[in-house]
């Protein structure tokens, strides 16, 4: 799959990211990066960053650290020229963090443009109200937001239903309806626009703590923060370093053994061609651009651990509904039993939704009403039960005692038979109907007696089951979870083409779920929004919060969507991965390079020892060899830029096949480009 | 007055809090003492080659190779400061 076509087709309006300016920014910024302060802690250009300071020293005066064998103007042009390519060197690695870097904070800026200092109206003790800036509202405080107001901080709706337009932070121009007491619709962004009606709103976050704040800092990088891939490959790097360090610090007794006497310069030359600068220069940049690329597909991820622990990723834990199948299940068809009539059930199943404002229960009153059935009763003087995962039913008590509930069958069972009712076979043959169809079915019971089955029509979402075939063969494993019984579970399963499901799924399933795949060793990836999903979002190695959830599961999860879109959970893993196929591809390539830079390097220096048949490459002169591997050297880095930035274009495949693919393109390619680069700048710089 | 005078600190206090501060000066000074030790030992070792600003030149430039490396022990064993 091409992850760049795939964003602009599925991503929805998002906030224009300014990028005017960025290479105008980099370019300063690539300056103020050469600040030794700064230069220190990347450790393979801080060699490079002292190896041009020393070079520059010897271009004054060539006999600096001792007498020199050649002209001193012809040495000291020599040592300029390395000096200048050198200084290049580093300063194309401090551009490509600067152009990484730059690309984050247009995206910080774009985001900060939504953030506005606001009035807000804060509730007092006493019922009155009292006009305080935003910034000094504090967690906990209760502010009230009219019709037109901007919300002035992160919060949780404690009265009131109102429309919020969300674009500035989702992209998504159709305003969001909140509420109270919802898990999804109670919790508010700060900087997002009341449109209708009013809202009762308790503050959940401190000034400079708030969503948008926290997205700014780590989108900018404010608190950025090495994640344990760049740490284990910033030692390898380093290793390297310090063993090329240790060689080319004990060669010139080695030279002077051998009757070859050679330059600081030179010596320098060799060490900088020697340590993989190239990695070494892109490293940061490659994992800022990870990091961004996530930041442009609407998610925030609270480190750049959780943008890699994405790509090694071993298993996918889906919700069903808004992940597999698309949100809204539908009432399509009711099958009464027990001798009741269609409009019997559908009056019944229209007075157990009367209370029901989701899309299934809505869905069901608009069928029950098209089929004619009424309510006989005044709804302000029943009672609504609510749905809970733990009684999977809802339904309504009525004033005269009569209780209908509907639910998942098992449920209905239970409550029938605990009101002495029976369940009869015909009711199992409706149930089995339904969910032969992949259909959801609901009971629906009045008291002890059962009177039919909703069918709640489930629909794959398009494309589906070819993203799990995808990432079965990156050995991602896959497993849905879903509240419907075994068999709607399991028609629903081979349809979208999951590897394992949980059917008649507790909340409580999903952190057992994901303890069970942890315990053997393999890192999970869940969705979730509602307060029950945050241990969970928690404990998993990838958590995605929908932007919509509540303040609980944003806190506890790793990654927050701002879409809320749960399928994007599988795109985060092919970025992960991208992100680390990137990182491996340019560390082989950076490695591979070495082999060339040998060849042109060491028969320059042990010229007097008689290796000169090592020069293979028939390069001019050893001058001209030495500067034909530092400008390749000096100029790989800005070349791959564009593809530390982007990313190595993602493929379907197992590790094996993709370790097999990078060793073929990276590192063979690493071996010959290189060859084939040093040869034609010696032919083209005019340096006998 | 006479208690403010008290609370101020001795010109020795102020020197050594102004060395907490300012840790390099301190460093690049026990750099050039230590240069002291190794730029005759390099002058000795070349003879009559090598001029006595060059050995003190190559010594700086072995104690910089050094501290290089002990910089790079430090990375390697502290990644995560850097």
């Amino acid at each position: 799959m091409n992850i760049q076509t795939k964003r602009r087709s599925d991503r929805k309006h998002t906030p224009k990211v300014q990028m005017a300016g960025l290479y105008t920014r980099a370019v300063r910024d690539a300056f103020s990066k050469l600040d030794p302060r700064i230069a220190v802690r990347n450790p393979v250009m801080f060699l490079v960053w002292v190896g041009t300071v020393v070079t520059a020293l010897v271009t004054l005066d060539p006999n600096l650290f001792g007498p020199v064998n050649e002209q001193p103007n012809q040495q000291r042009l020599l040592n300029g020229l390395i000096t200048v390519i050198l200084f290049f060197t580093v300063w194309f690695a401090n551009f490509a963090e600067a152009v990484a870097e730059g690309r984050g904070k247009a995206q910080a800026d774009s985001l900060r443009a939504t953030r506005s200092d606001t009035m807000a109206r804060k509730v007092l003790p006493d019922g009155s109200t009292q006009s305080v800036p935003s910034t000094a509202l504090r967690r906990g405080e209760q502010v009230q937001v009219r019709v037109g107001e901007i919300i002035p901080a992160d919060g949780e709706v404690v009265s009131g239903i109102a429309s919020v337009d969300e674009s500035a932070i989702t992209g998504e121009s159709a305003p969001v309806l909140k509420q109270p007491g919802t898990d999804i619709a109670s919790s508010v962004t700060g900087g997002t626009r009341v449109i209708s009606d009013e809202l009762l709103i308790r503050i959940t976050a401190d000034p400079g703590q708030g969503f948008i704040d926290r997205m700014i800092a780590l989108v900018e990088g404010a608190e950025r923060r090495k994640t344990p891939n760049e740490i284990a490959l910033t030692v390898l790097l380093t290793v390297l370093t310090q063993v090329f360090l240790i060689v080319v610090a004990t060669l010139p007794p080695l030279s002077q053994y051998v009757n070859s006497p050679t330059t600081i310069a030179i010596l320098i030359s060799l060490l900088v061609a020697l340590i993989p600068t190239t990695i070494g220069g892109l490293l940061s940049a490659i994992g800022i651009a990870g990091m961004d690329r996530v930041a442009q597909f609407n998610v925030i991820a609270t480190s750049g651990r959780a943008v890699e622990a994405c790509g090694d990723v071993n298993t996918l834990v889906l919700d069903k509904t808004g992940t597999i199948t698309l949100g809204n299940r539908l009432a399509d068809e009711l099958l009464p039993v027990h001798g009741h009539s269609l409009d019997d059930l559908a009056t019944v199943a229209l007075a157990s939704s009367i209370f029901d404002e989701t899309p299934e229960g809505r869905s069901i009153a608009q069928l029950a009403e098209k089929l004619g059935a009424k309510i006989d009763f005044d709804p302000d003087t029943a009672e609504g039960i609510e749905f809970s995962a733990r009684t999977r039913m809802s339904g309504i008590n009525l004033p005269d005692g009569i209780e209908i509930r509907k639910g998942a069958v098992e449920a209905i069972k239970g409550f029938v038979r605990s009101r002495g009712g029976i369940a009869t076979p015909e009711l199992d043959a409706a149930y089995e109907r339904v969910s032969k169809l992949g259909g959801t079915p609901l009971a629906v019971c009045q008291g002890n007696e059962v009177f039919g089955v909703i069918y709640l029509k489930d629909i794959v979402k398009p494309g589906i089951k070819e993203r799990f075939d995808q990432l079965r063969r990156m050995g991602v494993h896959t497993i849905m979870l879903t509240g419907d019984n075994r068999i709607t579970a399991s028609v629903i399963a081979q349809e979208a083409g999951v590897d394992d499901f949980i059917a008649e799924a507790t909340p409580e399933d999903k952190i057992d779920v994901i303890r069970q795949e942890q315990a053997q060793g393999k890192l999970v990836a869940m969705t979730g929004d509602g307060t029950n999903d945050a241990p969970a979002l928690a404990q998993a190695n990838v958590g995605l919060a929908m932007n919509s959830g509540t303040q609980a599961a944003k806190e506890a999860a790793n990654m927050v969507d701002l879409d809320s879109d749960p399928t994007k959970l599988i795109d985060l893993v092919t970025i992960g991965k991208q992100l680390l196929i990137t990182r491996g591809a340019l560390t082989t390539f950076s490695l591979a390079n070495d082999i060339a830079k040998y060849f042109a390097i060491i028969p320059t220096i042990f010229s007097a020892a008689g290796i000169g048949s090592l020069n293979i490459m028939g390069l001019k002169s050893p001058q001209s060899a030495i500067l034909s591997a530092l400008i390749y050297n000096a100029l790989i880095i800005p070349a791959l830029i564009p593809l530390a930035l982007q990313g190595v274009a993602f493929r379907p495949l197992t590790a094996d096949q993709l370790l097999r693919r990078n060793i073929l393109i990276y590192g063979l390619g690493g071996v010959i480009a290189p060859f084939l680069a040093i040869k034609l700048i010696d032919l083209i710089i005019p340096f006998a | 007055m006479k208690n403010i005078q008290l609370r101020e600190p001795s010109l020795l206090r102020r020197q050594e809090m102004r060395c907490d501060r300012q840790k390099n000066p301190r460093f690049l000074f026990l750099f050039l003492c230590l240069n002291l030790m190794v730029a005759p030992a390099v002058h000795a070792a070349n003879g009559s080659d090598f001029s006595r600003l060059q050995s003190y030149a190559l010594g700086i430039l072995i104690l910089v190779t050094v501290a290089l490396s002990i910089y790079l022990f430090v990375v390697m064993f502290q990644p995560e400061r850097f």
